[in-house]
């Protein structure tokens, strides 16, 4: 064992490599998407002083519970902590991580110098150098289809012009819910903290009655857009409309589909459109696929819809109904994604087909299960799909 | 108290529960430094179950505070008892009390009701830490969760009418989440985390047989052969711990000593909750499924025993 001892109050015996691994593990951490403030390593620091350093297994959960506060940073935790705690001591390593899947979208790379000592150099030669133990970080996506990355030309001056107009136009939100928190207000219930304040200046005796009322706030919207091939032509148009309400409105999720399903809520937030366009241009690899919006609903309604359907969501779906996956599937998720959130919105580009009835087959499943269908036959236009919207918004 | 993590992991099973190591890091880690224990993971693993074995555990009072939209200070931390307050008003009215008298005199100890907030921060004063369990903070609203980081940072309240109360050993806290929205970063990592997973399948075999000691040792392997094989299962809801706890004390119930296929038939509802699933689930498939836990569980019985 090379490490040095951490003592209770915090220091370290005279030549302890450990605070310094450490620190250098945080910044691997930081830089990974997780909190690891310098803050928060000497804190774990100081807890390392209460666990037993030679169990590797406790040294392990001690720093995995106060550096990783989300589910789906374990995983990318586990593996920079195998990689770094076990890595040979005499040599630079380059860790070339693959990016979380929902944090930037760039590959992201590290040095870490030689001559730390590894936590448990002494214990197996399994930790040999080599490719082997890089491979384990490697990217792991392979897929059996083709992966597609879309590379997005800049947005024009004029179209960056109309996106602020467009912004200042949008609805706060689609709909407002009341909330169950009760405002001062004028309503039915007596506010009765304030009603004795207020009429002890009387001697009790009830003047004045005070009472409270719901507050409202805006409905949570989740947006779900169809890449697939059919669909390409408006791709850029309605990334664009995502990245304007994803901005402009609060608790916006956004997906987008093709052969599977891909949560790009973080990437499309981007201020800079053509920044947030390139992220999810990267992170998302069946641009212009196939269509199975069954299958894809599917995985939204087993994955997400308890995460983000709370609070009476409203869902917008957006796609021309071209679907090519099981017809009796999509019917089944439809049916189930609207029962769970408040309202279910279609938004159906009617491709450019002078007479185009939404008779497809994936139309056909999906239409009885449609809250609002909203048809537009002009897309070249960001705006109409706004208006559209905006009327809806009046309607409820 | 504690003085490592096995002593943790030693007296849990004391109270029969059976903590995975990490948990025990956690919770040991949490009682240390003063922290709050944050815990997510599926319904029905356990999460809750921690609070009440670990106040067990610790010989202290339990408070449990559970959240709901809309959950406001005087559901959580306190309330005057405005009933009481009036009443006492007009018997200060009829002895001609002043208006001083009045005001000091309806604000006073005796009308304030504690709530579970305010309970916990007062009653961890004499060395005697309660735990405080705030349970699934995901279903509070924002107000709630940024109200409830003030209180975390410092465990003190101020009561306009009465001044500060501040606890003198910070409560023990497990705050749990089910995950239906996200909570916020700032409230998480003032926290330990930690994520329940479903269990293996040997530790879901002790939870069995110690939550329920007189089912057949068979039945109990095959049991848990069964829901370890359901979770594989793409299902809307898959079956927690505590649906292996009700599925086992229910065949238990049948007088059953061995997982027949007619009898898990007539109580899957028991650990399916929505139709779907038990659609998905008739017939052919539930018959491999159950020819495929029976195996399991044959296979495992030289492991376990």
């Amino acid at each position: 064992m090379t490490l040095a001892p951490v003592l209770p109050d915090g220091t370290f015996h005279q030549g302890g490599q450990l605070l310094h691994n450490l620190l250098l593990f945080g910044r691997m951490c930081r830089a990974l998407g997780m909190a690891a403030t310098p803050n928060r390593m000497i804190e774990v620091a100081n807890a390392l002083g209460y666990i037993d350093l030679g169990q590797r297994l406790d040294v392990y959960h001690t720093m995995r519970s106060l550096i990783v506060s989300r589910q789906r940073d374990l995983e990318l935790f586990d593996r920079a902590f195998d990689l770094f705690w076990s890595r040979p001591v005499d040599d630079w390593v380059q860790l070339d991580m693959p990016p979380p899947v929902e944090n930037e979208p760039r590959r992201m790379k590290f040095l870490l110098p030689p001559g730390a000592s590894p936590l448990d150099e002494n214990s197996d030669g399994a930790a040999s150098p080599g490719d082997s133990l890089l491979t384990a970080v490697l990217p792991t996506w392979s897929r059996q289809e083709q992966l597609r990355y879309k590379d997005f030309s800049e947005m024009s001056q004029e179209e960056l012009a109309l996106a602020k107009r467009i912004l200042e136009k949008l609805p706060q939100s689609l709909d407002f819910r009341r909330t169950r928190r009760l405002r001062p207000g004028r309503g039915a219930r007596i506010d009765l903290r304030r009603a004795m304040r207020q009429n002890l200046r009387h001697a009790g005796e009830y003047f004045t009655l005070p009472t409270r009322t719901p507050g409202v706030k805006p409905r949570p919207l989740v947006l779900i857009c169809d890449i697939s091939g059919s669909m390409e032509r408006y791709t850029r148009i309605f990334l664009h409309f995502m990245h304007t309400f994803a901005t402009g409105m609060q608790q916006v999720e956004s997906f987008v589909f093709s052969v599977h399903l891909t949560r790009i809520t973080r990437q499309i937030r981007h201020k800079s459109i053509d920044r947030a366009l390139s992220d999810v241009g990267s992170s998302v690899n069946d641009w212009g696929g196939g269509t199975r919006t069954g299958e894809s609903l599917r995985d939204f309604n087993f994955r997400w819809s308890r995460r983000v359907l709370g609070r009476g969501a409203m869902v917008l779906v957006i796609t021309d109904g071209w679907d090519r996956g099981n017809p009796v599937v999509l019917r089944h998720e439809m049916e189930r994604l609207q029962r769970s959130c408040h309202r279910l919105i279609w938004l159906n580009p009617l491709l450019d087909l002078p007479r185009y009835e939404p008779l497809t087959r994936g139309a056909r499943a999906m239409l009885p299960y449609t809250d609002d269908f909203l048809p537009l036959r002009n897309l070249d236009n960001l705006e109409t799909v706004v208006t559209a919207l905006q009327n809806l918004a009046k309607r409820h | 108290m504690f003085d490592s993590v096995n002593s943790v992991q030693q007296t849990l099973q004391e109270q029969d529960y059976i903590a995975e190591r990490g948990l025990a890091t956690a919770i040991y880690l949490a009682l240390r430094l003063g922290r709050p224990l944050f815990l997510e993971g599926e319904a029905g693993v356990g999460k809750t179950e921690i609070a009440r074995v670990l106040s067990g555990a610790l010989g202290s009072d339990l408070i449990r505070l559970q959240c709901y939209e809309g959950l406001d200070a005087s559901n959580a931390l306190y309330e005057w008892n405005y009933a009481a307050q009036m009443l006492h008003l007009r018997l200060l009215e009829a002895s001609g009390a002043s208006r001083e008298e009045m005001q000091a005199g309806i604000f006073s100890r005796e009308f304030l009701q504690t709530r579970p907030l305010l309970q916990a921060v007062e009653s961890s004063v004499d060395g005697l830490r309660p735990v405080l369990l705030i349970d699934e903070i995901d279903r509070a609203d924002e107000e709630f969760e940024a109200f409830l980081l003030e209180l975390l940072s410092d465990f003190q309240v101020t009561i306009p009418e009465l001044g500060t109360i501040r606890a003198g050993t910070p409560p023990v806290v497990v705050v749990t989440s089910n995950r239906t929205r996200e909570v916020h970063d700032a409230l998480k990592r003032r926290c330990l985390y930690y994520w329940i997973d479903y269990p293996s399948f040997e530790k879901e075999l002790r939870i069995v047989r110690t939550k329920a000691p007189d089912v057949e040792p068979l039945l109990a392997r095959q049991v848990t052969a069964f829901i370890q094989e359901m979770r594989e299962l793409e299902l809307f809801k898959s079956p927690g711990v505590a649906e292996t706890l009700d599925w086992t004390a229910a065949l238990v119930a049948l007088d059953q000593r061995a997982l027949s296929l007619q009898t898990v038939a007539e109580t899957l509802g028991v650990i399916l909750k929505y139709q779907d699933d038990i659609d998905m689930l008739s017939g052919d498939s539930l018959q491999a499924l159950h020819e495929r836990a029976i195996v399991q569980a044959q296979t495992n019985a030289a492991l376990v025993s």
